[in-house]
């Protein structure tokens, strides 16, 4: 017999630990056990949509937490944007956060790059955080950790 | 045998009054009305008229026995509607179709009456060459009248031939009670088959059907097909009911149906896809009529009655739902002047929502949604196919086998197609697109008491049953209380229960329903997701792209083909059986013109004076 | 053959950016005699096939509108696929909603400024962005760079190729639902961005490159880190490859899609492994000095199955480069940071991930008066417009992602 299911059971325990973020955001705790996560591209630099799909790579194994990224934004819960918007991406992202059902969050990275336009100024509804610079995979698990109210 | 007198006494007032248009349709619609008194009256106690002796063997007479009754009563509901829809309707058109209107009604009339085959063959002939007149009525649909002539007058000459074989046989011209054999079946069969669009006689329904104002697409598509379903089942009490037939029948109509399905799963033309639907409709309605002969001639006297009530009510089932799809059809099509199924999108919005309704209705019930009247019949054929193991001979089992298979098919793709026409007329978007107002009162009426019909006979079926004296196949069982239960043999094979069904589906329904209703207002909104910003007209999928993966897997069978001309892209695809025609059509050209050349190098006018005077020499020396 | 990769005014002439066997040159010309002119006029707004000039038409055609926002995509563009169903008649691609005008922010402003926006205009070419450009400057301004600045810039070089590539063909296995397979490349994805982290402090190497010099040297023991997950790496992905290669319903969706010929790919102004993978040996780091021992990978099917075997020949040469780079690196302690200042005009390109990128600057008094940016993946999406016609939409990932395009490159 093996022991995967005492490890697993360890890491769920000791994985607290390992993510921690200063980043504040608003909690969502109804999507504790099931976010289901939609991202934008809204103009980045393409840093941004990499890292996403890093965090999707078997060595975060975001599954373990019931985060899902979703094919439309019909299904998600929580919509990344990643990037500050071009001009012509205005009207797709606020039609976007129109589509997703409620309740819903709207998370704002904004990555490194000098361009585009502030994603703060287009006044979207339930912006749960809004963050600057190029996070990694773990920080940006970090922030979701800590929407889903698994971390404090 | 007053109602008769009364109907001729308004159909020709009809004729009279045709200048004033409205006046003459209305009296179309109750002349229609008394043929329907005429068939309630005749379901139990039949009657016949005065024989009128023209000489001695040629006896006129006109009645109604319980078989002409049946189809009366279904002929009928179509006829009253679809005069009462040209009400509004047929002002779009000129004041000579009036006059054609009412003397096709009363041809078809004369025929569903008629005792005797001169009575017969003049109604019959009187339908066909006033169908023609009507198809005229549409511009530049002179090809499509003409081939629709054509075989009307195939089917025509094919009748006299069988006509003739039974005067040799019995010395009389009368369809009641005499005796015929197989020269007379056959061609009796054959002339029928022409008239209900059975594979390979159809491809002048398709043209005709599609190119004809919309009221007598109708007029052609459910109550002149149903005259060739009641031709057969006329010819075959006086011809016997032989083994052969029957597995000709579901061969022929197995296969009718399959292709008539395949072809409107492909149909771009919004009276295309329709039309071929009715080819598929009276192919099941061809193999459920073999079936019950075959099993008629194997003593299975249950199942051949099954049979029967089987092709009564998909014939019914045909007749109403096709004529309300033709006319919902032809509204949305009038109103917004397009005829492709693409460019008649969005009719809930742009037309009106009893159109779309319509459409929808008629639509489900040819996809055999349970309980409209379509399902019930769908349910009946398969049955009754289910049932062919009990047919003593091997030949019989393997004909129905291949008839179940191909009308299964037929009926998977039947629902893939009526997807496509509802899904993209009835319910699709419309792009803004706004309808021209017409006046369509009698439009809305007709379709609205059609899609009871649809509806209500689905739900009161057993008593529909009742009616047409097929009341041995309504049991209670399993908690359904008698007669609810529709049985399809004894001992019991398999049951349904329309009535029941509606209940239950409808009370499973219903409490989701008002949650969701009340739950309403807290519900968001928006319009589609389409990657963030708005679709375009252009952007929108067609419905040639919705069917082209089937196109393309059955590339052999519709001969598909991708062509590149220029800069111009699509795809085409072909009935095969048109070639057949068309190649017939080129060879008849040529052996004309040769013979033309050689031959008969004289004038027109001294051929046709030599005709008449042959004739006339004939017509003499014969009496 | 000559390709156009680009053309400047200057001084009232049509100047051309060309490259020829793997050698990138400026000429006075005109540039409408190539065919893939139209594509440097129209690629801030949209590219679209250059080899067919007639617009296709009939009344069934629709446009299949593929975006700007999409799961499949993931970045903001837009693909209209023209078809009657099913079957793509042509393609036209829409880069408008992903430009942000860095090329046009450029002038005026400082060249190191400058050089960050040339990281930015696509992060996952952003070393070979700033060598480029970098490249150019040092041109115009006659610097000097030492040798061991140019070995840290080809490592870095190759370490974005080697995660560009293992992306591109974990993006085709999923495609083809290999999930297992691509779940396996991800990770190796995910290891090689932690090995450009331990490299440069940037796991996209950003702020790496300087002119003139680059401005972290890894010391003794990241170096050998370094060799020794990309020792690592070669390992797994040298079995995964060999597994994957024999699982006939991957290879299948692959082959014979997206078929484009040798003189197709070259008048569309195609470089890098997708034209490689046509059968022409062209690679600009064969004339480099700092790659001695280079062997150029190619294929000659030009479909998607020799696009990505051409890219994953290519991992294992560059895994190879940067072991044996490494190993043999004697870095001098100091370097001099080189004057930058003054005016002048210079050319400067580099091999990147997905083919040739030119800088052309010209520069006044430190500051940069007038820039040209030619990027690979305008060309490359003509070339997907040209090959994807006559295939399915279930195609449409495996031609996509062959290609390894982003529209951050093509938009700038």
């Amino acid at each position: 017999m093996k022991w995967w299911p005492m490890i697993g059971i360890s890491k769920v325990l000791t994985e607290n630990k390992k993510y921690a973020t200063k980043t504040d955001v608003k909690r969502m705790k109804i999507f504790k056990r099931s976010l289901h996560i939609y991202t934008i591209d809204v103009g980045n630099s393409n840093i941004l949509n990499f890292e996403m799909r890093a965090l999707q790579t078997p060595k975060y194994n975001v599954h373990r937490f019931g985060m899902y990224f979703a094919a439309s934004p019909r299904h998600a819960d929580l919509l990344i944007v990643l990037g500050k918007p071009t001009k012509k991406m205005i009207a797709p992202l606020l039609e976007m956060v129109n589509q997703i059902p409620e309740p819903f969050g709207v998370m704002l990275l904004k990555g490194c790059e000098s361009s585009g336009i502030d994603p703060d100024e287009l006044k979207i509804p339930n912006v749960v955080t809004s963050v600057n610079g190029c996070l990694d995979p773990s920080e940006i698990l970090a922030i979701l950790l800590k929407i889903s109210g698994r971390i404090d | 045998m007053i109602y008769i007198y009364f109907s001729f006494i308004f159909f020709a007032l009809g004729v009279l009054t045709t200048f004033y248009r409205k006046v003459s349709y209305i009296m179309a619609t109750i002349g229609s009305a008394f043929p329907f008194l005429a068939a309630v009256a005749g379901m139990h106690t039949s009657f016949t008229s005065n024989v009128f002796v023209l000489f001695n063997g040629f006896n006129l007479s006109v009645g109604v026995d319980h078989t002409s009754a049946i189809f009366l009563l279904i002929a009928s509901i179509s006829w009253f509607t679809i005069s009462l829809y040209s009400i509004d309707y047929g002002m779009n058109y000129s004041k000579k179709m009036p006059v054609f209107f009412n003397a096709a009604l009363f041809g078809m009339f004369l025929v569903l009456i008629a005792r005797d085959a001169l009575t017969f063959i003049s109604g019959w002939e009187i339908a066909t060459v006033f169908s023609y007149l009507l198809i005229m009525e549409h511009k530049h649909s002179f090809k499509e009248a003409f081939e629709f002539l054509a075989f009307g007058e195939i089917s025509t000459v094919s009748l006299l031939v069988a006509f003739a074989s039974l005067y040799l046989e019995n010395h009389s011209l009368a369809i009641v009670g005499s005796h015929g054999n197989w020269i007379f079946l056959l061609m009796a069969t054959i002339a029928f088959m022409a008239k209900m669009g059975i594979y390979p006689l159809h491809t002048w329904l398709i043209g005709a059907h599609s190119r004809a104002p919309s009221n007598v697409s109708a007029f052609l598509s459910a109550p002149l097909t149903l005259m060739g379903v009641y031709g057969l089942v006329r010819v075959l009490s006086i011809a016997g009911q032989p083994e052969w037939w029957g597995v000709l029948a579901m061969i022929f109509g197995g296969f009718s149906a399959f292709w008539g399905a395949l072809q409107a799963a492909a149909a771009k033309g919004l009276k295309i896809l329709p039309a071929y639907s009715t080819v598929e409709n009276n192919g099941m309605i061809l193999a459920t009529l073999g079936l019950s002969v075959v099993a008629y001639s194997a003593n299975l006297a249950v199942l051949s009655s099954f049979a029967m009530i089987t092709t009564l009510i998909l014939l019914f089932a045909h007749n109403t739902t096709k004529s309300l799809l033709f006319m919902a059809v032809g509204h949305a099509k009038e109103a917004l002047g397009e005829d492709t199924i693409d460019n008649v999108r969005g009719v809930w919005t742009a037309v009106g929502k009893i159109p779309a309704i319509s459409i929808l209705i008629s639509g489900l019930s040819f996809s055999a949604f349970p309980p409209l009247i379509g399902f019930l019949g769908e349910w009946m054929t398969l049955e009754a196919l289910f049932q062919s193991y009990k047919f003593p001979s091997i030949l019989d089992r393997l004909s129905a086998v291949f008839a179940g298979i191909l009308i299964a098919l037929a009926m998977g793709l039947a629902a893939f197609s009526m997807v496509k026409l509802t899904g993209y007329t009835a319910l699709g978007y419309d792009h803004g697109k706004k309808a021209r107002t017409i006046p369509s009162f009698t439009m809305r009426l007709s379709e609205i008491i059609l899609s009871l019909i649809v509806v209500l006979t689905g739900f009161f079926s057993p008593y529909m049953l009742k009616y047409f004296g097929y009341g041995t196949f309504l049991s209670g069982l399993f908690g359904v209380p008698k007669p609810f239960l529709i049985v399809s043999s004894h001992p019991v094979f398999g049951v349904v229960s329309p009535t029941f069904l509606t209940i239950v589906i409808g009370t499973l329904f219903l409490f989701p329903l008002a949650f969701y209703l009340q739950k309403l207002r807290k519900v968001k909104r928006v319009s589609a997701w389409n990657g963030g910003i708005a679709l375009k007209e252009k952007e929108y999928f067609t419905a040639p792209a919705y069917s082209f993966t089937l196109e393309y897997i059955m590339r052999k069978v519709y001969s598909m083909k991708e062509i590149k001309v220029g800069n111009k892209r699509y795809v085409s695809v072909k009935d095969v059986t048109t070639l057949f025609y068309s190649g017939l059509k080129r060879a008849t050209e040529i052996v004309a013109k040769f013979l033309s050349l050689t031959l008969m190098n004289g004038h027109i006018y001294s051929y046709v004076l030599y005709t008449m005077i042959m004739f006339i020499l004939l017509f003499f020396l014969i009496k | 053959m000559k390709k156009l990769l680009g053309a400047y005014r200057q001084n009232g002439e049509e100047h051309l950016i060309l490259q020829e066997n793997g050698k990138v040159f400026v000429q006075e010309g005109n540039a409408s005699e190539f065919e893939n002119s139209v594509l440097l006029e129209s690629r801030n707004e949209y590219v679209k096939d250059v080899l067919s000039k007639e617009e296709i038409s009939g009344n069934d055609i629709f446009d299949f509108r593929y975006g700007p926002v999409t799961s499949g995509i993931g970045e903001a563009g837009i693909f209209h696929l023209y078809t009657y169903g099913e079957r793509i008649l042509s393609v036209k691609i829409d880069t408008s909603y992903k430009r942000r005008g860095l090329d046009e922010r450029m002038i005026n402003s400082d060249i190191n400024d400058a050089l960050k926006l040339s990281e930015e205009i696509c992060g996952n070419f952003a070393i070979s962005h700033s060598t480029a450009f970098s490249r150019a400057v040092e041109n115009a301004l006659k610097i000097k760079v030492t040798r061991d600045v140019e070995l840290l810039r080809s490592i870095a070089l190759e370490l974005e190729r080697i995660y560009n590539h293992l992306y591109v063909i974990s993006r085709l296995a999923q495609a083809a639902s290999q999930q297992v397979l691509a779940s396996h490349l991800m990770g190796l994805f995910e290891d090689s961005l932690v090995t450009n982290k331990i490299f440069s402090d940037s796991r996209y190497l950003m702020n790496f490159n300087a002119i003139g010099d680059v401005l972290k040297i890894p010391s003794r023991k990241e170096l050998k880190d370094v060799s020794d997950r990309v020792k690592k790496i070669e390992n797994i992905f040298s079995k995964l490859y060999e597994n994957s290669m024999s699982s006939g319903n991957y290879i299948d969706r692959l082959h014979l899609t997206a078929t484009l010929d040798a003189k197709e790919a070259e008048l569309i102004g195609l470089t890098g492994p997708s034209l490689r993978a046509c059968g022409v040996k062209e690679d600009l780091r064969a004339y480099d000095e700092m790659y001695p021992e280079i062997e150029i990978t190619s294929d000659e099917e030009g479909d998607s199955l020799s696009r990505m075997e051409v890219r994953a020949g290519e991992i294992f040469e560059s895994l190879k480069f940067v072991r044996k780079t490494i190993d043999d690196l004697n870095l001098a302690d100091e370097t001099t940071s080189p004057n930058s200042i003054g005016s002048g005009e210079g050319i400067g390109w580099c091999e990147s991930p997905s083919g040739t990128i030119v800088y052309h600057v010209e520069i006044e008094n430190s500051k940069i008066k007038d820039v040209y940016v030619s990027t690979p993946s305008v060309f490359g999406m003509s070339a997907i417009a040209h090959s994807i016609v006559g295939n399915i939409f279930t195609d449409f990932p495996f031609v996509v992602e062959s290609f390894g395009v982003n529209f951050s490159d093509a938009a700038r």
